[in-house]
């Protein structure tokens, strides 16, 4: 543009110098012709379009010079918005790839998973899978015999597929030699013909799979498992490995993010079906009809509703249970079709609730920051008033003058956004790793995708104009004269009353955020201190499955015995017994057990070795422990819990008494102490336990007492069960302090994360009160000078200030508390032992939020207080 | 000097697109060529030439590339579009219409009405 300009200038003089003028009078003449060359420029500028670009240059400029000058609060301001964005944007991360996201298979909307409910399920013998309560008390299960699942493939016309899947598989993995613990997923031929996978490399299963071939059976390995085990090797398809012994060839690989459709978990490796018997240590299922173990998933025809395919399937499915003629009392199951596209619920399940939690209280900080920044702003616009007084007469427009203001806190919103971005990015999917304790990897990947880029740029600009656009609104709506004159008009007011508005909510956000916290506290405090029945000082546990290494029948309680008197003969060890579920596992059995002649009832089973209660620490009050001698041949007995006896046999001595359990008759030879087993909310229930050796079981839970801490006792612990299979790997090794602290993962997270956001919550609202207030007193100093000199006291000038600061911290404590009542029902269900309306935690909560602004007030008050009548009055 | 004429409002952008139709011709060019057809009667104001080119290239009638003017410096040359050209037949028309209407009613004697 100035070339093109200079050159029309040097043209004109040019041809002035050749009509005989002097060059340097040609020069000037030629720009007088020309006429303003600035002025021009601009409005060239203006013909293309540029007149808001140059302007917001401009504006940025500006802002930057202004946020540089007033450094404290530029820095101060974007590091709480980088926290905000940031925790935003990684928690938004977690929810979308663990809640929002679809399963990335071919058009993930058209599967359908199956489940049933029926009340009385006699065709059912044993189950296994997940299974919960609906809505109308009615127990709904998702797993269904291999023999229905075949019927329903070869005949439902609904579905363009039906395939099968099993759970999480622990397999004893040997990979040239050398023993490992991996996870597999056995699936049904057409798995990823349906999902509509394609490998990575090699091939993936295929319906021919499900036939053994001599070579051995055909897996995949997940990309993960891949990269982990083989080094990311291209030449492992056709490599063999061995699976619980048996021989298996690997075919494939599937790609990164691929997991099937189970997102909680990414199996290591994906087994036909065919391989049940080898990998499951119930023996051949597959034709068993009364064994429902295995997952159902269709892909529903386009032109078929979710109904019409219901009732074909309930139809297929009554037909199989009929053919299979059910000994004990039935009812038909009915169907239930649910969504499958986003994988099966255990991840959203597990991570919705803590989630929702995180997000309402990341949201809350959030807010308190807006309104928080949104009162500095408004202080910080009052000390530019005469600037913008002066840029308003001079004919600035309004909308010009808030662009520019916007554009400040835009500038800053943007600056944290970004630095908050990076720390989303630095937070990566420890989200989602810090609620998910499972001992395999997650089958979702958590990244900074584009939606989750797209939702922090949407918050900060959101964030940007919500705390900047009030004060930018109200700074330029001025009675011009007073503001020039640097004496404060009516505005002022208005914009003392929106700083208590913004002061009351930031008040009653923190208030929500310091009694939900409370309330988590006490929980975890409740959790932790209520009476467990045992003592876990000083107890080691771990896992063993030797039926993972062939070992069937008493070989495998032979084994299981070995272990535990190698153990008990450690140096240090005081005592040491074993159960098939460890404590506070979350895991548990139950059966039926009933008095001969009466109504059976659902008790909680547990199989366990001789010493048990000791070692554990709870007492034996009656009768004998379960003996080695009590073995399968033996007469069988039970022990039974305080509870269940004294349920069973109200005022008389169970011992010698007779139950019926499991099918037989037992003499029941014990009672012991009522112990919290399985789950630290759950009241102790009622309890049997069965010696180990007459219920028999393939993975046990060993634990042992130690005189010294448990840990340094791993290295001859390793040896003691090496010395009786060095091929069989120990699991889950933790000690059982450590197992209460997974038991308590999520209230420990979300009560640490909640407290922490609401001190910060706290903090910002102290600087807010003290904000304002330091600002008010500065304002109002002539009128307390005033007050002074009239013969006001200085108790009466702390009252002055301390009641104009602590009406809006009431207002904000009364909404506060609302709040707080409504954040506690959404938290119900993970609360124990307290209630949402605490009068201790609403009161304590209450009481800290009003001694945090004492302290905010504490020191602009006094520094009303000593304000000198005559150094005040002069200042007017 | 002759007497010269100030143009009306909106009447530079059709000279414009006028002189450059007559072929390519940097900035100081049009502004001669301008005042050449017109038999020196019109006056433009120079600066006021580039506001006015600026317009016509953002709204895709004329196009511009740098070039080398006959006394060997850097110039940026403009030429017409297909648009450009378009706009020109359309507004050298209307403007004809209207100068004859204009014409004709000045000629208008009285009792004519």
């Amino acid at each position: 543009m100035s070339a093109e300009m200079e050159f029309h200038i040097a043209a004109r003089a040019e041809e002035l110098g050749g009509r005989g003028l002097q060059p340097a009078d040609a020069l000037r003449q030629a720009r007088l012709e020309f006429g303003g060359i600035e002025r021009y420029k601009e409005e060239c500028r203006e013909s293309l379009g540029l007149r808001l670009a140059d302007e917001l240059r401009g504006d940025l400029t500006y802002a930057w010079r202004q946020l540089r000058r007033a450094r404290a609060f530029s820095l101060a301001t974007v590091c709480i918005l980088a926290l905000g964005i940031g925790a935003s944007a990684a928690l938004f991360s977690t929810v979308d790839a663990a809640l929002l996201r679809m399963l990335p298979v071919q058009r993930p909307a058209e599967l359908r998973r199956l489940a049933w409910t029926a009340p009385r399920s006699g065709f059912c013998q044993s189950y296994n899978g997940s299974n919960w309560t609906g809505p109308n008390g009615e127990e709904i299960g998702t797993s269904f015999s291999y023999p229905v699942y075949r019927h329903l493939r070869d005949h439902a016309t609904s579905f363009a597929d039906l395939i099968s899947f099993s759970g999480s598989e622990r397999l004893n993995l040997a990979i040239g030699g050398e023993a490992r613990l991996a996870s597999g997923q056995l699936v049904s031929g057409n798995y990823f013909r349906m999902l509509g996978t394609s490998a990575l490399l090699g091939r993936l299963l295929s319906p021919e799979d499900d036939r053994p071939v001599a070579a051995g059976f055909a897996a995949v390995l997940s990309h993960g498992f891949w990269l982990r085990a083989f080094g990311g090797d291209r030449g492992v398809p056709g490599r063999t490995l061995q699976v619980n012994g048996t021989p298996v060839v690997v075919v494939g690989v599937l790609p990164r993010g691929s997991c099937g459709v189970d997102p909680s978990w990414c199996p290591d490796l994906v087994l036909p079906m065919a391989m049940q018997s080898a990998v499951e240590t119930w023996g051949d299922v597959l034709t068993r009809p009364d064994h429902w173990y295995f997952e159902v998933m269709g892909r529903l025809r386009r032109e078929v509703t979710d109904e019409a395919a219901r009732v074909e399937a309930e139809r297929l499915v009554a037909d199989a249970v009929r053919a299979a003629a059910p000994p004990e009392p039935y009812d038909l199951p009915r169907l239930l079709l649910l969504p499958g596209g986003q994988g099966l619920e255990d991840l959203r399940n597990g991570l919705r609730r803590p989630l929702q939690i995180l997000a309402a209280a990341v949201a809350s900080v959030l807010l308190v920051a807006c309104f928080n920044l949104a009162g500095l702003l408004l202080a910080r616009v009052s000390t530019r008033q005469r600037e913008i007084a002066t840029r308003l007469t001079l004919g600035a427009g309004r909308a010009r003058i808030v662009r520019q203001l916007l554009t400040e806190s835009l500038l800053l919103s943007g600056l944290g956004g970004m630095v908050g971005i990076g720390l989303a990015w630095l937070v990566g999917d420890q989200v989602a790793r810090l609620f998910l304790a499972s001992e395999w990897s997650p089958g979702v990947e958590i990244a900074l995708s584009g939606r989750v880029l797209l939702f922090a740029t949407g918050l900060l600009v959101a964030v940007g104009v919500g705390f900047g656009l009030a004060p930018a609104l109200k700074a330029t709506r001025l009675d011009l004269l007073p503001a020039l004159r640097g004496t404060r008009g009516t505005a002022d007011r208005a914009r003392s009353r929106s700083g208590k508005v913004l002061i009351a909510l930031q008040v009653a956000l923190s208030l929500a955020l310091v009694a939900t916290s409370a309330l988590l506290v006490r929980t975890l405090v409740n959790l932790r201190s209520q009476a467990l029945g045992f003592r876990p000082e000083n107890l080691l546990v771990f896992q063993l499955d030797p039926s993972l290494n062939g070992y069937r029948g008493a070989r495998l309680l032979d084994f299981h015995e070995r272990v535990v008197r190698n153990l008990e003969g450690l140096a240090g060890v005081r005592a040491a017994s074993m159960s098939r579920h460890g404590l506070l596992t979350g895991s548990r059995s139950s059966d039926r057990l009933s008095v001969p002649g009466e109504e059976g009832q659902n008790v909680d089973v547990h199989y366990v070795a001789p010493r048990f209660f000791e070692t554990i620490g709870f007492p034996l009050l009656l009768g004998r422990d379960v003996a080695w001698s009590d073995r399968e041949e033996a007469a069988p007995v039970v022990v039974l819990n305080a509870i269940l006896a004294g349920r069973l046999f109200p005022g008389r001595s169970p011992i010698g008494q007779r139950v019926t359990t499991a099918g037989r008759a037992v003499e029941v030879v014990g009672v012991a102490g009522d112990t919290k087993f399985d789950s630290l909310r759950a009241a102790v229930r009622p309890t049997a336990y069965l010696p180990y050796r007459q219920e028999p079981q393939s993975s046990m839970t060993f634990v042992l007492r130690s005189e010294l801490p448990p840990v340094a006792l791993l290295p001859a612990l390793r040896r003691a069960v090496a010395e009786v299979d060095p091929q069989v790997p120990l699991y889950q090794v933790r000690t059982q302090v450590q197992r209460i602290g997974e038991a308590t993962r999520h209230e420990r997270i979300l009560a640490w994360l909640l407290s922490g956001f609401s001190l910060v919550a706290l903090a910002l609202a102290g600087i807010g009160i003290y904000g304002t207030l330091a600002y008010q007193v500065a304002h109002r100093t002539p009128e307390i000078g005033l007050r002074a000199a009239l013969g006001a006291r200085a108790g009466d000038v702390v009252r002055l200030v301390l009641g104009e600061a602590l009406a809006p911290v009431g207002v904000g404590i009364v909404i506060g508390l609302a709040a707080s009542l409504l954040a506690g029902r959404l938290l119900q269900a993970m609360l124990f032992g307290v209630t949402p309306a605490d009068p201790v935690v609403l009161l304590l909560a209450g009481a800290f939020l009003l001694a945090g602004a004492l302290v905010a007030a504490w020191s602009p008050a006094r520094r009303a207080m000593r304000i000198a009548p005559m150094e005040a009055l002069r200042q007017e | 000097m002759t007497e010269r004429a100030t143009i009306l409002p909106g009447t530079l952008d059709l000279l414009i697109l006028k002189a450059v139709s007559l072929g390519l011709e940097h900035g100081y060019g049009i502004l001669l060529r301008i005042e050449q057809i017109s038999g020196q009667a019109l006056a433009i104001e120079q600066g006021a030439l580039y506001p006015a080119l600026y317009r016509l290239e953002h709204q895709g009638l004329l196009e511009s590339e740098w070039g080398t003017s006959s006394n060997n410096r850097r110039a940026k040359f403009y030429k017409l579009t297909a648009a450009g050209r378009r706009q020109l037949r359309d507004e050298v028309a209307s403007w004809e219409r209207f100068a004859s209407a204009v014409a004709m009613a000045l000629r208008a004697a009285p009792g004519e009405a």
